[in-house]
């Protein structure tokens, strides 16, 4: 996990949605495949792949892949 | 070699191709191969598939309408519930209501979770159900007041849900888990010890409101929590109103789908098992029958509790059968009874010893008990067999056993085969049954002729209106008999006990006896009478009576039975369904005539019988049959005296 990229690819891949690098910074709400049920999946996800915990609150207020992966990696 | 992680690229190239609605067939086998992981995953892309399309591709598919409400937001229920009803075939035309909007949904009639026309509900109760509204602070007297008046809302909104879903349809509630954030929160040991017997009974008396003709199924969570399912994360609960953690609704979906499936009636009949290391430690053409029970092994006590969990299955009417690479004299020595073996030679239906293939074991023991391979679980610990059985036997159940014998009981029960919605005296005597009818067969393989067996054969048929008692088997045979199903329609219990207390409506129940045992109930006939007369709309029989002319004797009784009751005539039909294409013929043979029903083109044949010219009850079978309670017997004299007829 070094990237947003990377969690974008966790997500195609455990989530099942077609993500694509440039959706990054778009408001989540504009996403097609996204669906606010991924994000409590993403937290289960995230964590067993940092092998710590992660701001749930701070990742439920972000507005954009970016900020998840701001509120879940850090910048 | 697992194959998991190609499965799941498999489902994604099929999702990316657009092509996972015409591979929905392929699914239960692709998804046999999947962890947990891998399904929820899968589960995510099926859910947004448009059941539409499936159904246009595949227009046989099995489809379920679910409704999915909560105390809080259940969403994510959804696609881990699409892909376990997958797994067994089944596609979700699912229904997920607002968060927590569970009293609406089910109090008010015009709720949408009704215009959904459910035949299942899930009302999701998580963790913090009961805890949202104990007043704080609190005492456990306050928890058990609270939990008395959610036990009162539910049986209520369960009164709700029997009045306005449609008929036959179940509503789904379950048991709640106790947190230890809350019986923590008490510090008196005894109190707390108060507040965890108050929440069992609690939970004790919503399992209480289980009832199958009710339409009221409860599911255990219990057994999930302990087999080490986390049942909430306080984060999500906290900040986005889950209650339930992913594995929780997972494990539900799990179960619920069981449920579903065991609802329709498709419920797998035989437990086909090797074996060396399934059934014993060692290798019987190594070790020799007196070396392989493992007595002397430390792990012989792990396979002694798996051939328990065998035994107490079978106590339920599920078939035991053996299918083993092996010497068939051995097998029968190691199989002799032992004082320490639970199981002998005797609880098996059929025993396959030889050195061939056992996917053709598997379809050699299915054929001999006049079931399908779809009806089979194969139970191995050979990677190699299991995947030769899946690759020939369309339909069959493969469990994976593996090298700790240990787990053999989780592994067989994980998928609940062989659940139910009731078990019935006829199941408790089911493998009684496939001997008695094994005998018969011998005997018919010495007699001379056909008829002059069925003669000896002594067959006696009772027709009757059905009691209270034979409910849940009627329902058993109109949710699982393919064959012979006039119309394919499939009552649940809930339903027949509506008609059968209806006094315009017949609900006949068919029993059957012969010199080799009681078959107990076999049959069902379901219609109504009115001034045109004898409305026939359905007639299920079960195929392990076939070809014993009880089917025909039972419909020409009931032509009989019409006239002494001076009925105009009687009416049936024939709608084509999975498997009932040989019942076809079956009305025109005893006399029906078909009538043209405009605009009813490809839907089936109506029929009409005047009751001029009646056919005779078979000779060899002494029938008595009543249409109602008040009305006289038809007495078998009436019909001993008829011409014997050719079956």
């Amino acid at each position: 996990m070094h990237t947003v990229v990377d969690l974008i690819t966790l997500a195609n891949e455990y989530l099942g949605t077609d993500l694509e690098p440039a959706d990054a910074e778009r408001d989540l709400a504009e996403l097609a495949c996204w669906d606010s049920v991924y994000l409590l999946r993403l937290v289960t996800l995230l964590e067993r792949e940092l092998g710590r915990p992660v701001s749930v609150a701070d990742m439920l207020e972000a507005r954009t892949l970016g900020d998840i992966w701001t509120a879940a990696v850090g910048p | 070699m697992s194959g998991r992680p190609e499965a799941q690229q498999d489902v994604r190239a099929l999702y990316d191709t657009g092509s996972l609605a015409g591979a929905y067939p392929r699914l239960p086998a692709l998804l046999a191969r999947l962890d947990d992981d891998g399904l929820d995953s899968a589960g995510r892309l099926l859910a947004r598939l448009d059941p539409a399309d499936v159904l246009a591709a595949h227009p046989d598919t099995s489809a379920v309408r679910i409704a999915v409400t909560g105390r809080s937001t259940t969403a994510g229920l959804l696609p881990a519930l699409t892909v376990q009803l997958a797994r067994h075939g089944l596609l979700l035309i699912g229904h997920t209501g607002g968060s927590g909007s569970y009293v609406q949904d089910l109090a008010d009639p015009a709720s949408e979770l009704y215009a959904h026309r459910p035949e299942l509900t899930l009302c999701v109760l998580d963790p913090l159900t009961v805890w949202d509204r104990v007043p704080s602070p609190w005492q456990p007297y306050d928890v058990a007041l609270e939990a008395e008046r959610q036990r009162l809302l539910l049986a209520e909104l369960a009164g709700a849900h029997a009045a306005h879903a449609p008929a036959g349809a179940t509503l789904v509630l379950n048991t709640l888990p106790l947190l230890r954030r809350f019986t923590h929160q008490q510090t008196g040991l005894l109190q707390r010890a108060e507040l965890g017997a108050l929440w069992r009974e609690f939970n004790a008396d919503l399992l209480r409101m289980a009832d199958p003709a009710a339409g009221i199924a409860v599911l255990d969570l219990e057994p999930l929590t302990a087999a080490g399912v986390r049942a909430d994360d306080p984060r999500l609960g906290a900040y986005a109103d889950a209650h339930c953690s992913a594995a929780l609704l997972a494990s539900y979906a799990r179960e619920a789908a069981h449920l579903a499936r065991a609802l329709r009636g498709d419920t797998k009949k035989c437990l086909v098992l090797d074996l060396d290391g399934t059934l014993w430690d060692g290798i019987l053409a190594e070790d020799g029958p007196a070396r392989v029970r493992g007595a002397t092994s430390l792990r012989a006590g792990a396979f002694g509790a798996f051939r328990r969990t065998v035994e107490q299955l079978a106590s339920q009417g599920v078939l035991l059968a053996v299918c083993s690479k092996n010497d068939p004299e051995p097998v029968a020595r190691a199989l002799a009874a032992h004082p320490d073996w639970p199981l002998s030679a005797d609880d098996f239906v059929s025993i396959v010893a030889d050195w061939g293939s056992k996917a053709e074991g598997v379809a050699q023991i299915a054929a001999g008990l006049g079931i399908a391979p779809s009806a089979v679980v194969f139970a191995d610990d050979s990677l190699f067999e299991r995947e030769s059985v899946r690759a020939t036997a369309p339909g069959a159940a493969v469990v994976e056993l593996d090298a700790e014998p240990a787990l053999h009981s989780e592994h067989l029960l994980a998928d609940g085969w062989f659940d139910v919605p009731s078990v019935t005296e006829e199941d408790r005597g089911r493998a009684e049954r496939y001997r008695e009818r094994q005998r018969r067969e011998r005997r018919q393989a010495g007699a001379k002729d056909y008829d002059s067996f069925l003669r000896d054969l002594g067959i006696e048929v009772a027709v009757a209106p059905a009691e209270s008692h034979h409910i849940a088997r009627i329902a058993q045979l109109s949710l699982r008999t393919n064959r012979f199903n006039l119309t394919g329609e499939r009552l649940g219990a809930a339903q027949i006990e509506r008609m059968a207390a209806d006094p315009d409506t017949l609900v006949l129940a068919v029993r059957a006896a012969d010199r080799y045992g009681d078959d107990g109930i076999v049959g069902a006939l379901f219609g109504h009478r009115d001034a045109a007369g004898l409305h026939l709309a359905n007639m299920v029989i079960s195929c392990r009576v076939l070809g014993r002319g009880i089917e025909d004797a039972v419909l020409d009784g009931l032509l009989h039975a019409a006239v002494d009751a001076g009925l105009p005539a009687v009416h049936a039909q024939w709608r084509p369904a999975a498997a009932n294409a040989a019942v076809r013929g079956f009305c025109p043979a005893h006399g029906f005539r078909a009538v043209a029903v405009p605009g009813k083109q490809g839907d089936g044949v109506r029929y009409r019988h005047t009751l001029a010219d009646l056919r005779p009850v078979p000779a060899h079978v002494r029938l008595r049959l009543r249409l109602s309670p008040t009305e006289p017997v038809l007495e078998p004299q009436e019909v001993e005296e008829c011409t014997p007829s050719s079956i």
